[in-house]
């Protein structure tokens, strides 16, 4: 597989993207506001939390803004690159519907990580994301250099990997299980969300290792915000990335032992006349 | 009263089928987010910023929303079988139909209060949170808000069959709006700008903010229920004409 195809395939999916965006422009409008109306809500209850106690732990309303800023940023780039729950991989497996993907001529993980690209319809979280960072940006006289937005997309990738890896992880219980696991990954991914938007400055240090180790929510948005304005907590600015190389090898292990039993076993959800058991 | 009841005993006891392992997640998760959340709190508080409640009082009003959130901001399965073509089969059973969907809410809330809302009141004193209600009207408001919940419920439901299941749409925007409106999330008086002035008088805020301001005895009980009263009294009639115009237009295509 060589780049090239990769960024074909990429077109591919976005092509699919707008062509549902032309032909069903109302549900696509009506999606595409409620994921943005959806992280709205949700980072600016800690923004306004902020605000009106002139900051929250030690961090200013203004750097918890660019906080939230991440956030959404985070959620974008997850809506535009998830749009066909390849990141909620456990629906995937649960419903039996992996298989489809054995018989395409491309290699599976390849499959993976185009076949949810969106950039039309699941852009506008990210295109806030960007909005929000620029405001804060501004509004903290923060200096942009070349290798503070190097940072800025090391981060953002190590977090995406953490949220990939950690649904592929959990979403391996699917393989063994497929219908009480079909919606783990939602539990994984959208259980924690809301933690994800907590500043964790001036929390008791077990709350914060805990929820940088264990539950890695902290890694989401604030260790990486709090990295990025220069002040790294903890563990060190290289965290998130040791972390996340970590995760993604033993969700790598464990998918692959996983879907080992799978091509092994098979799955049982369809009955024979087609309908999902 | 009787096939209600052992309607929602069935939900209760359906909830647990699989094994109670398999709930295990959702509680890890909800306690995994009280814990930071009371924390969180606990420091933007001690900023020793004026917003007419004590530490204490956000305390307790932090934890019992999460340990009541099924039944501040009720959710039926409405608008989720309606995708599944699953809310036919109430159709097809001799009681009503909203009816039914109360009771097997009802019924699904009891697994979570007992795994987790119970174990967790337990231990609030060990975070030196106090869970005794600061006036006994607690009880009523919180029986306006499941109501007024139910209602709320139904136009989205409604909603969902006129736009022709867009269930997971509509259940993004509902949960969006509702978590910024009801005060569940934030007490609405702590919302800055001045919103918290004309807030208080839209229909969500007679949900899950109401009951719990009463809880811990930050809000004027009077006044309170009179909102949750009005609120119930012009949204009922309302919901229930919408369902019963919407009926004839569902349609599902399965799961």
């Amino acid at each position: 597989m060589t780049p090239i195809r990769f960024l074909k395939l990429l077109g591919i999916y976005a092509k699919i993207d707008l062509a549902w965006l032309v032909r069903d422009t109302k549900y696509a409008l009506a999606a595409m506001s409620a994921d943005m109306i959806s992280n709205l809500s949700a980072v600016s209850a800690v923004f306004l939390i902020a605000i009106r106690f002139d900051g929250i732990g030690g961090m200013s309303s203004d750097e918890v803004l660019f906080m939230m800023a991440y956030s959404t940023l985070v959620t974008g780039l997850f809506i535009m690159f998830g749009n066909n729950n390849n990141i909620h991989i456990s629906r995937v497996i649960g419903r039996g519907q992996l298989e489809h993907m054995f018989i395409q001529p491309v290699p599976l993980h390849v499959q993976l990580m185009t076949c949810g690209f969106g950039p039309f319809t699941g852009g506008g979280n990210f295109l806030v994301g960007m909005g929000l960072l620029f405001i804060s940006l501004q509004r903290l006289s923060l200096q942009v250099t070349p290798m503070w937005v190097l940072a800025l997309c090391s981060y953002l990738f190590a977090t995406m990997t953490i949220i990939v890896a950690r649904a592929y992880l959990v979403s391996t219980i699917a393989f063994y299980s497929p219908v009480a696991a079909e919606e783990i990954s939602t539990v994984a991914i959208e259980g924690t969300w809301m933690l994800s938007t907590f500043p964790l400055s001036g929390m008791p240090r077990a709350i914060q290792l805990s929820l940088i180790t264990i539950l890695p929510e902290g890694l989401m948005a604030w260790f990486p915000a709090m990295a990025l304005l220069g002040r790294p907590p903890l563990l060190g600015a290289c965290y998130p990335l040791i972390f996340a190389m970590l995760l993604a090898a033993v969700a790598a292990v464990a998918f692959k032992k996983g879907m080992k039993y799978y091509v092994t076993k098979g799955s049982n959800r369809y009955l024979p006349y087609g309908f999902r058991r | 009263m009787y096939r209600y009841y052992y309607t929602a005993k069935l939900s209760a006891i359906e909830k647990t089928n699989g094994g109670i392992i398999y709930l295990l997640p959702d509680i890890l998760i909800k306690a995994f987010t009280l814990i930071p959340l009371v924390y969180l709190w606990r420091v933007v508080m001690s900023s020793g910023a004026e917003v007419g409640m004590t530490m204490s009082q956000m305390m307790s009003y932090t934890y019992a929303s999460a340990l009541l959130s099924e039944m501040l901001v009720v959710k039926t399965a409405a608008t989720g079988w309606l995708s599944e073509g699953t809310l036919l089969k109430l159709y097809g059973r001799p009681l009503s139909v909203l009816g039914q969907l109360s009771a097997l809410t009802v019924g699904r809330w009891v697994p979570m209060l007992l795994l987790f809302s119970l174990p967790m009141a337990l231990v609030a004193p060990v975070f030196g949170i106090s869970l005794m209600p600061a006036s006994v009207w607690f009880f009523p408001s919180l029986l306006l808000c499941i109501s007024l919940g139910f209602a709320v419920d139904c136009f989205f439901a409604c909603l969902s069959i006129k736009l022709r299941n867009m269930s997971w749409l509509i259940d993004r925007i509902r949960m969006a709006i509702i978590a910024l409106f009801s005060g569940t999330v934030i007490p609405i008086r702590l919302l800055p700008f001045g919103l918290d002035q004309w807030m208080r008088f839209q229909p969500f805020a007679a949900l899950g903010g109401s009951p719990l301001s009463i809880f811990v005895g930050a809000a004027d009980v009077r006044s309170t229920i009179f909102m949750q009263l009005v609120w119930n009294v012009v949204l009922w009639p309302l919901a229930l004409l919408a369902f019963k115009k919407s009926q004839e237009g569902m349609v599902s295509y399965g799961g």
